[in-house]
């Protein structure tokens, strides 16, 4: 017969048993990877090897002082900002319309929502490699129809980039919206306007500050995958426009020069750390209803 | 005596500063049904779930036919609970549902299927073994469980509220259904509710538990004219509730009229709770029918289906009697509303 | 809202607009390369002057665009099979227990999801350069690939299941245990059947996000070991022909294959009526 204590810890050990996979693939390979970066930055960098074992702090100098990558970052932070918050504006009109008129619309615009991640980034990149250029089908239609009189060039203009990244980044701020707004009770609305309030008002008054979380929580995720994304600007904006992510590659593959690589990936994801930092603080206390 | 199958001696269940069973010592003998009747929170359920072996006590032992369960899992224990959603196994048919726990216990097939339809027909579900859980109504779900539990035999049956998710209908059937299974097949069992109804109609015996703690056990008539205590009293039904003072041998109201009561004994000086339960009230035109009376008007008459129920006030008291329609009486009537000494209880 | 008032008509034409916008936007990428991958022509342009399927023939003749289809699908399978096992035990776990603990656990399995795919990349490389397992040098293997994409499989995976666990009926369970089964019997016979669309979703979640990532393989794979992003990466400057538009058909196509295998997968397997 098992005692209290055995049988204690017979549930323990299966507890830690069934966690043992993803913790050894957490602690073996993500914080190692985590710790290899950081450490790696602050490794000395002497051309032709890779990196030279040291404790300096050349590269995070370098982050700071150094013009180009001090652009890169610019380019990052602004990029992402504004694909974000066009994002989650696009986002929000389709949840809304899901939200309002489910039986119609939801199927149609989850399974729309669900195209850009089904593809590879780099096959929308090449879609766009399509459309936007001199030759592309944009400059066909529009030309084609009489709209302009000759053809225009999207490509490597910075329109494009931004164009590309809230493509990329659009489901996820959709899917994050779209759980929050699922949520609510639709109740709600009918409740307003029997009591005499317009749409606008019901919007202004109930729907929008009801969704004022997720608003916040989706800006902020996509903020996050935006940093991350460069292949798309760096494919489809002009060659100046260089973001972080760019410069890692760069850095990494192109020059070789691990250390400073490293570095930059470290003010990366201390900007994300910072960010979700931000996130938590100022998110609003849940309101407390029956 | 019987030998008994369950012994709870002293059991105690504790979660940090909360205690949820408190020293609870029951004996169910063999072929006995024993209730636990008690609101929310009483405790009733996490004494249940201590004897399947759902949670294990901080204290105290249990025995299932003599042996010591304390530290065996649930899986290895010779009970079946019959819980209150149901709990079947929702891709599994009802044979399939039937059949897991013999499977478990390493019962042949050819037996298995034997028994299935055997247990199917006890039900009244007599060919329903293809059929899935949710293709069957509420109360067919619940005879399934109910099979599901009774094929594999065990040494205890557990009774997890099942009722308590049914509409009143199905209720009362079902609880025909159980009654008239424990008379044919004479396990023994341990039922868990808050309706009383269901307690007294079923039960061998009735405990009362508030609190973690057993109140009184008895059977049920007994619990029901003889209440251990005012928590039992009003638990048990509903009651007309009087506080008075008694003072000098004089029962006052709590404005400080007298009031024409007579007790047995007397009551000792100071502040009391008298109750009185509607059924046991009289009503007539001009004479008491019994030793207590008081006269009343009716302010509100409500028709309950089998009875009538009379709200009087009597001089700033109210009271409530429950009556046959054959008294007829309006709102407004003068009538004297009276009982009997026997049937009043005093408590502080 | 009243269907006669005005503000309200005007409020969802500019929603319909905007969703009409949208589709477009989000098909227009995908379908163009589609249609451009039955083109005749040398190179990409418009309008398109003689289709043929050369372009397709040209993509699977070519050994390196079917080793790198190879190695993808490869990859995405190893990182499945690891991103499910890990996250749906991890899943399981958390959700039978709870104190303080878990959602400190559950926030840990979270975390690789907000590092981007280029510092994991980065920082694989650097950190797994030189080790060496079983006497063969981890960089460069496909095994390397599949262990930096179940960072992200595994999450994904662990936050699907978790949330289905916590959506079973204990009493069911219990009714498992009390009539005999133990937890492993519980969790085959009672859990597993009713979870299986769950782990199917999230299999095919995990899988997708393998087919399609690129930036950890950038910094990963070797020219034997690379995947196709990867390889259509590298050739989106020097060869812009139709047979990029062919490979990112094929991405598209497999995943489409395997949505289509899940959902009548699962549909044959339904077998329950509606009550």
């Amino acid at each position: 017969m098992t005692t209290a204590r055995g049988r204690r810890t017979g549930e323990a050990l299966g507890f830690w048993l069934l966690l043992a996979p993803s913790l050894l693939l957490l602690v073996l390979v993500f914080a190692t990877t985590v710790a290899g970066v950081v450490r790696m930055s602050f490794n000395g960098w002497t051309p032709p090897s890779f990196y030279v074992e040291d404790v300096v702090l050349d590269h995070y100098v370098r982050l700071a002082t150094d013009p180009l990558i001090r652009e890169a970052a610019l380019n990052t932070v602004v990029l992402a900002l504004q694909a974000a918050l066009t994002s989650v504006v696009l986002a929000y009109v389709m949840t809304l319309i899901v939200w309002l008129r489910p039986r119609r619309f939801r199927l149609l615009v989850i399974g729309l929502m669900l195209c850009p991640l089904l593809a590879s980034e780099i096959s929308i990149i090449f879609g766009w490699w399509l459309v936007l250029p001199r030759n592309g089908l944009l400059s066909y239609m529009l030309v084609g129809s009489g709209l302009v009189s000759e053809k225009i060039n999207l490509l490597y203009t910075e329109f494009a980039a931004f164009l590309g990244l809230v493509y990329a980044i659009l489901p996820y701020s959709f899917f994050i919206l779209l759980s929050v707004m699922d949520r609510q009770d639709r109740l709600l609305l009918e409740a307003s306007a029997d009591l005499g309030a317009s749409p606008l008002s019901t919007f202004r008054e109930v729907v929008l500050p009801l969704t004022w979380r997720g608003v916040v929580l989706a800006f902020s995720q996509a903020l996050i995958w935006a940093f991350g994304i460069y292949a798309t600007p760096s494919a489809l904006g002009p060659d100046t426009l260089w973001t972080m992510g760019q410069r890692i590659q760069e850095e990494m593959i192109g020059r070789a020069n691990w250390p400073l690589a490293s570095a930059i990936a470290v003010a990366m994801i201390a900007a994300i750390a910072l960010l979700l930092v931000l996130m938590r603080t100022m998110e609003p206390k849940e309101r407390a209803l029956g | 005596m019987s030998e008994s199958i369950l012994e709870l001696e002293r059991v105690r269940l504790q979660y940090g500063p909360v205690v949820a069973v408190d020293d609870v010592s029951v004996t169910v003998g063999k072929g006995e049904f024993v209730t636990l009747l008690g609101p929310s929170g009483s405790g009733k359920t996490s004494t249940l779930r201590l004897v399947g072996g759902f949670e294990h006590p901080t204290g105290g032992t249990i025995r299932i036919a003599g042996r010591p369960v304390n530290g065996l899992p649930a899986n290895r224990r010779d009970t079946a609970t019959i819980f209150q959603s149901g709990a079947l196994f929702p891709h599994k048919t009802v044979a399939e549902n039937i059949a897991y726990g013999l499977r478990m216990r390493k019962v042949p097939a050819a037996e298995i299927a034997r028994r299935v339809a055997e247990i199917l027909e006890i039900v009244a579900l007599p060919g329903f073994e293809h059929r899935y859980p949710a293709e069957m109504s509420g109360g067919q779900r619940q005879r399934v469980a109910l099979a599901r539990s009774l094929v594999v035999r065990p040494s205890l049956l557990l009774f997890d509220e099942p009722l308590s998710a049914l509409d009143l209908s199905l209720k009362l059937q079902l609880r025909a259904e159980i009654k008239r299974l424990h008379a044919e097949l004479g396990f023994s069992a341990v039922f868990v509710t808050h309706d009383q109804g269901e307690a007294l109609s079923l039960s061998d015996r009735v405990a009362v538990m508030a609190k973690g703690r057993i109140e009184q056990i008895d059977r049920p008539d007994t619990l029901y004219n003889s209440p251990a205590n005012e928590f039992v009293y009003t638990f048990m039904g509903e009651s007309n509730r009087l506080d008075v003072t008694a003072a000098g041998g004089a029962i006052r109201d709590l404005q400080g009229n007298l009031l024409p009561l007579s007790l047995e004994d007397g009551l000792a000086e100071g502040a009391w709770r008298l109750y009185l339960r509607p059924s046991r009230l009289s009503l007539s035109e001009h004479e008491p029918v019994r030793s207590n009376a008081l006269r009343c008007t009716v302010s509100m008459v409500e028709f309950l289906g089998e009875h009538f129920r009379y709200h009087l006030a009597c001089n700033g008291l109210r009271l409530m009697c429950d009556a046959s329609a054959k008294l007829g009486l309006a709102e407004g009537s003068e009538v004297v509303a009276s009982w009997s000494t026997a049937d009043m209880r005093a408590y502080r | 809202m009243a269907s006669g008032d005005i503000t309200t008509r005007l409020l969802w034409a500019a929603g319909f607009l905007v969703l009409g916008v949208v589709s477009v936007y989000v098909a227009l990428p995908v379908a163009i390369a589609f249609v451009m991958s039955f083109s005749d022509g040398q190179i990409l342009r418009f309008p398109i002057q003689s289709w043929s399927l050369r372009w397709y023939g040209d993509f699977f003749g070519s050994r390196q665009y079917v080793d790198a289809l190879v190695n993808t699908l490869v990859i995405a399978l190893g990182a499945t099979a690891l991103s499910v096992t890990a996250g749906t035990a991890s899943a399981w776990a958390i959700s039978r227990r709870k104190t303080l603990a878990t959602g400190a656990l559950t926030l840990l399995h979270m975390l690789p999801l907000f590092v981007p795919g280029v510092v994991l990349g980065l920082g694989i490389a650097i950190t797994f350069g030189n080790v060496r397992l079983f006497g063969v040098d981890l960089y460069g293997t496909r095994f390397i690939v599949m262990l930096a994409h179940s960072l992200w499989g595994m999450p994904l995976v662990m936050m699907l299941m978790e949330t289905t666990f916590r959506s079973l009926d204990r009493q069911v369970l219990e009714a498992s245990r009390d009539l005999g089964a133990g937890p492993f019997t519980t969790f085959r016979e009672i859990v597993l059947p009713e979870v299986r669309t769950a782990i199917a979703s999230s299999a095919l979640f995990s899988f997708v996000v393998s087919v399609n990532e690129f930036y950890m393989a950038l910094f990963l794979t070797t020219r034997d070991t690379q995947t196709l992003p990867v390889l259509m990466w590298l050739s989106l400057r020097s060869a812009g022909s139709p047979r990029l538009a062919v490979a990112a058909v094929v991405l598209m196509t497999i995943v489409l294959v395997s949505l289509v295998l899940l959902a009548t997968g699962l549909r044959k397997r339904e077998r329950k009526p509606q009550p």
